[in-house]
């Protein structure tokens, strides 16, 4: 068959065929996952398994070419494997799995076994973290691909044997201190995040969840100012007290309620303890004339063509434009909650209603302040953390991506010893300045300091259904000790923190595994070795058919002095969730453009440069 | 919808893009019609790319009848071993257009020898893409281009392999850029005939508005150019391989008819070797490693490869209509064995 005979030509028949037989896992159906599916179908990948728990939108359309219009709130996943039969040319089979790739229940450690390699396509950090350690768990190659708008990187990762995900620290979405959100802003971000974190929170959204900006702790470290800490106590009763008429008062008596409080009363408080260290670089603050708008208000509600205002996406809405769409979002927004349909309402950007409400009110208060106004549209990107994304940054990524993977199989295999492969391949950013399109660099070696897999070693617990329920943890303890720890100094933790076991604690040794609270199929436990001879382990655990534990040798423990988790913890308390089609991983080095030498690491022509696979 | 407005239905879906490069960018490409030249591999990216990135027209020209190799990298083709032999372009159209029914999309299946006889054909196009064409036919076609003013893009690939070549003639882009330690100094060449001709800092913040002016050298002068030297320092020099003057060589060597024929080694070596002296460039870079990759590789089409090449090219035809930012100034190579994409000004 001549279809294949460029493949044969270019990778050779005998890899060729490796490829085709080869079974791989493609984590992300989205703007990289489209392009990279279409690359791993025509190279002739043969078994190809896709997960992917999101639905199409209309804003997918642009670049995630295997999406159509009539395709819009389908499952991606099942929707990619049928899209590219049109073109699977060389019969590769297909499956897909529509849910969330970190379910345990549904893609157990088990499942994960039967892929040889993982090509990354995400959109989050936190499942690209899941899914590296993943593949550190059971030392599967990971192919790590993310983009923003021109820019975008790969990243090979051979468990130990290269960086691996969490080696580098990542960009996160900037927080800003309280007092500037609520009481000093300067920029339309600020507004818009006052708007959407405070304001709209406060009043729609659940009461127990976290809320950063009322915390008085964090406000008395940023302020000793007792005047502004009282105004923003009580800022926050009234604003209470505001909530509470969503239930109890008509449309026009909580919409006037809330634009007298929020846009006039507050303000008139703020300028009344107005200080050089509370103003903080803001301007003096207006407070907005409620009474001289309303009966241009009043004439705009009563003209139902004026909804077409809400419509105006690009616009800089006029002050009383913001006006009105204050009123009419929170009027639906009142009554989704007056007719018992939700309880509260959670801003997404895509939630017209919250958007608009959002939009209306940064603007108020952006007029105020003295600070711009931003149309709708520009407003939701700030309020939605939307990341541009493009077609071709895509398709560019991807086919590195696949050509970076099918290295691997081009590539003569020396099972877990990933030692050859880590020094074939390449990091790739693209990034186009006007000497060259790409840089590329060398894989370096895990970073030392790396909670991930640099500090901690990592195996699968497996074990029986019979012996889960008659070993005890004593027993466990025991085996551990083949590892090189002693059990006076080791302590077992479960994976959110639960201590079980040390010297001090020992009420559960006698306890069966089984009766553990909370251990069970997919639980990880750490070991950690108190006198800081040996380094920790991780173990997942997994029931199976019979038991044994992962044959391992454990390094020495390597201490630093300054611990390097804090970013880590920085990481995961910004809850925010950022869509987009990747997250730029490399260290700023190198988007510096101007030397072209600068990330090539080796410095001679090296035989991996000269040498043609 | 008016001729300066995008409609709420374009921005819905042209949103991500629009939020990188704009509205004004958005209407550029609204009301640009585009001629593409063959649809291989890296023509199926380019389209792909071009059609959902929403341009007026796109016009595709492509004579030829469907080969198996072509399932290699040519996904709109249908599932369907009984097309071979078939004209192409009808079988591919309907494919294309579902991406996007806001393109005007249409396709001729004339030979590119009797099209260009007359020059008005061409004229009807406000930009060219040539894909896998030789030398004879792409200094033919650049002729024209040039004459009318028109803007070409040349491309092609060869296994692990590709290339583009621009001739835009001339063009000027104004974008913001971030400041930097050291100001921007108007007069200053980015690479050769890549010049900086304006700065100015922008009000209120640490923004610059950079102008930079591009000149392009017609097709004939980057193949008998001395320039690559001359960008290179000593130890780019020494490590610069075999894919210049190899990928030069093979546009005057013909495409063979069986994708499994592998070409001449010695044709290829000879070819090279001339070139390399053409461009003033050590013969020793044509190695016997690069040689038999390059014979066995030549002309065959990769999907990776191609998406590397046709989204690089597809994005360069955006930054180029944008008017924001300078495009690629005049060669592109792609090594994707050593993952290196340089940009040379010959």
């Amino acid at each position: 068959m001549a279809k294949d005979s460029y493949l044969k030509k270019i990778l050779g028949a005998e890899n060729f065929s490796r490829i085709q037989s080869s079974k791989v896992l493609m984590v992300g159906a989205g703007g990289i996952g489209c392009e990279l599916l279409k690359d791993l179908v025509l190279t002739g990948y043969g078994e190809i398994h896709i997960v992917d728990l999101d639905t199409i939108t209309l804003s997918n359309l642009n670049r995630q070419f295997l999406f159509r219009q009539n395709d819009i709130n389908k499952s991606k996943s099942l929707t990619v494997s049928k899209a590219v039969q049109h073109f699977n040319y060389l019969n590769a089979h297909l499956v897909s799995h529509h849910g969330n790739i970190m379910d345990t229940n549904k893609f157990p450690i088990t499942w994960w076994e039967q892929f040889e390699y993982v090509f990354n396509a995400l959109d989050n950090l936190e499942a690209r973290r899941y899914v590296n350690k993943m593949c550190l768990f059971l030392k599967k190659p990971l192919m790590e691909s993310g983009t923003t708008g021109f820019k975008g990187q790969i990243q090979p990762i051979y468990p130990y044997y290269s960086e691996c995900f969490d080696c580098s620290t990542k960009e996160t979405a900037k927080t800003y201190p309280v007092c500037t959100i609520r009481s000093s802003p300067t920029q339309p971000v600020h507004c818009i995040t006052w708007a959407k974190e405070f304001l709209f929170h406060s009043l729609f959204d659940e009461v127990e969840s976290d809320q950063n900006l009322t915390d008085p702790n964090q406000i008395r470290s940023e302020t000793d100012n007792e005047a502004e800490i009282a105004f923003f106590q009580k800022e926050s009763t009234e604003l209470a007290e505001l909530r509470h008429l969503i239930t109890t008062a008509d449309p026009p008596t909580f919409i006037n309620e809330l634009l007298v409080k929020i846009f006039k009363a507050d303000i008139e408080r703020l300028l009344l303890i107005d200080s050089i260290e509370t103003r903080r670089g803001s301007r003096k603050p207006t407070p907005l004339d409620v009474v001289r708008y309303s009966s241009q208000l009043a004439g705009l509600l009563a003209d139902v063509s004026n909804e077409n205002i809400l419509n105006l996406d690009t616009k800089m809405w006029s002050v009383l434009e913001n006006i009105y769409v204050l009123y009419k979002s929170s009027e639906v927004l009142q009554e989704r909650i007056v007719s018992g349909r939700e309880s509260s309402i959670s801003f997404d950007k895509d939630d017209e209603d919250t958007l608009n409400f959002v939009a209306a009110a940064s603007n108020l208060r952006s007029s105020i302040f003295g600070i711009e106004i931003k149309s709708k549209f520009d407003i939701k990107e700030i309020a939605g953390n939307i990341i541009p994304a493009i077609a071709t940054t895509n398709a560019i990524i991807s086919g590195f991506a696949c050509l970076a993977g099918t290295k691997y199989f081009t590539t003569p295999s020396h099972g877990t010893d990933y030692s050859a492969i880590t020094h074939k391949s390449s990091t790739i950013f693209v990034g186009i300045t006007p000497n060259k399109y790409i840089t590329s660099g060398t894989l370096g070696p895990p970073n030392e300091k790396c909670p991930s897999d640099a500090l901690v070693s990592r195996g699968v617990f497996k074990i029986s259904p019979t012996d889960f329920t008659t070993l005890t943890l004593g027993w466990l303890i025991g085996q551990l000790e083949n590892y090189g720890y002693s059990r006076d100094d080791i302590s077992i933790q479960k994976s959110n923190s639960k201590l079980l076991y040390d010297i001090d604690y020992d009420d559960n040794v006698d306890l069966t595994l089984a009766s553990m609270s909370g251990l069970k199929d997919g639980e990880l436990i750490l070991i950690s070795d108190d006198s800081d001879q040996l380094e920790s382990l991780e173990l997942y655990i997994n029931i199976a058919e019979k038991t044994s534990l992962p044959e391992l040798v454990l390094r020495p423990k390597v201490t630093h002095d300054e611990p390097e988790q804090e970013n880590e913890d920085g990481l995961l308390e910004n809850g925010m969730d950022v869509e987009n089609d990747g997250v730029i991983l490399l260290d700023s080095e190198a988007e510096n453009e101007e030397n072209d030498d600068l990330l090539i690491i080796d410095d001679e022509p090296s035989p991996k440069r000269r040498k043609i696979a | 919808m008016t001729k300066d407005e995008l409609s709420a239905q374009e921005i819905a879906l042209y949103d991500r893009q629009i939020r990188l490069w704009g509205m004004a960018t958005q209407l550029r490409l609204r009301s640009s019609k585009i001629l593409i030249i063959n649809l291989g591999a890296v023509g199926t990216e380019i389209v792909k790319n071009l059609v959902l990135g929403g341009l007026n027209t796109i016009e595709i020209l492509d004579d030829s009848v469907v080969k198996p190799e072509d399932f290699a990298g040519q996904f709109f083709l249908p599932n369907d071993d009984s097309v071979v032999g078939q004209t192409k372009l009808p079988l591919v159209v309907d494919r294309i257009r579902e991406l996007n029914n806001r393109v005007n999309l249409s396709i001729n299946t004339e030979s590119l020898d009797s099209l260009i006889a007359n020059k008005q054909y061409v004229k009807a196009f406000d930009l060219v893409i040539a894909t896998e064409l030789d030398k004879q036919m792409i200094l033919k076609l650049n002729d024209i281009t040039r004459e009318l003013n028109i803007p070409l893009y040349v491309s092609g690939m060869h296994g692990m392999f590709g290339y583009i070549l621009t001739d835009l003639i001339e063009h000027t882009s104004v974008s913001v850029k971030e400041a930097g330690n050291q100001p921007r100094v108007v007069g200053t060449e980015l690479s050769r005939n890549k010049t900086i001709t304006n700065v100015e800092s922008k009000e209120k913040s640490n923004d610059e508005i950079v102008t930079i002016r591009d000149v392009f050298s017609p097709l004939k002068e980057i193949f008998k150019s001395q320039e690559l030297p001359k960008q290179l320092n000593k130890r780019q020099l020494k490590r610069l391989s075999g894919v210049v003057p190899l990928i030069f060589a093979l546009f005057d060597i013909t495409r063979p008819n069986d994708p499994d024929t592998v070409i001449d080694v010695e044709v290829l070596r000879v070819k090279a070797i001339e070139i390399c002296n053409l461009l003033n460039i050590p013969a020793e870079t044509v190695t016997p490693d690069y040689l038999d990759v390059f014979s066995r590789q030549a002309f065959a089409e990769f999907a990776p490869v191609a998406a590397v090449i046709g989204g690089a090219l597809a994005q360069d035809i955006i930054q180029f209509l944008s008017k924001k930012e300078s495009p690629i100034n005049n060669v592109l190579i792609l090594d994707a064995v050593n993952s290196e994409m340089p940009i040379y000004s010959l």
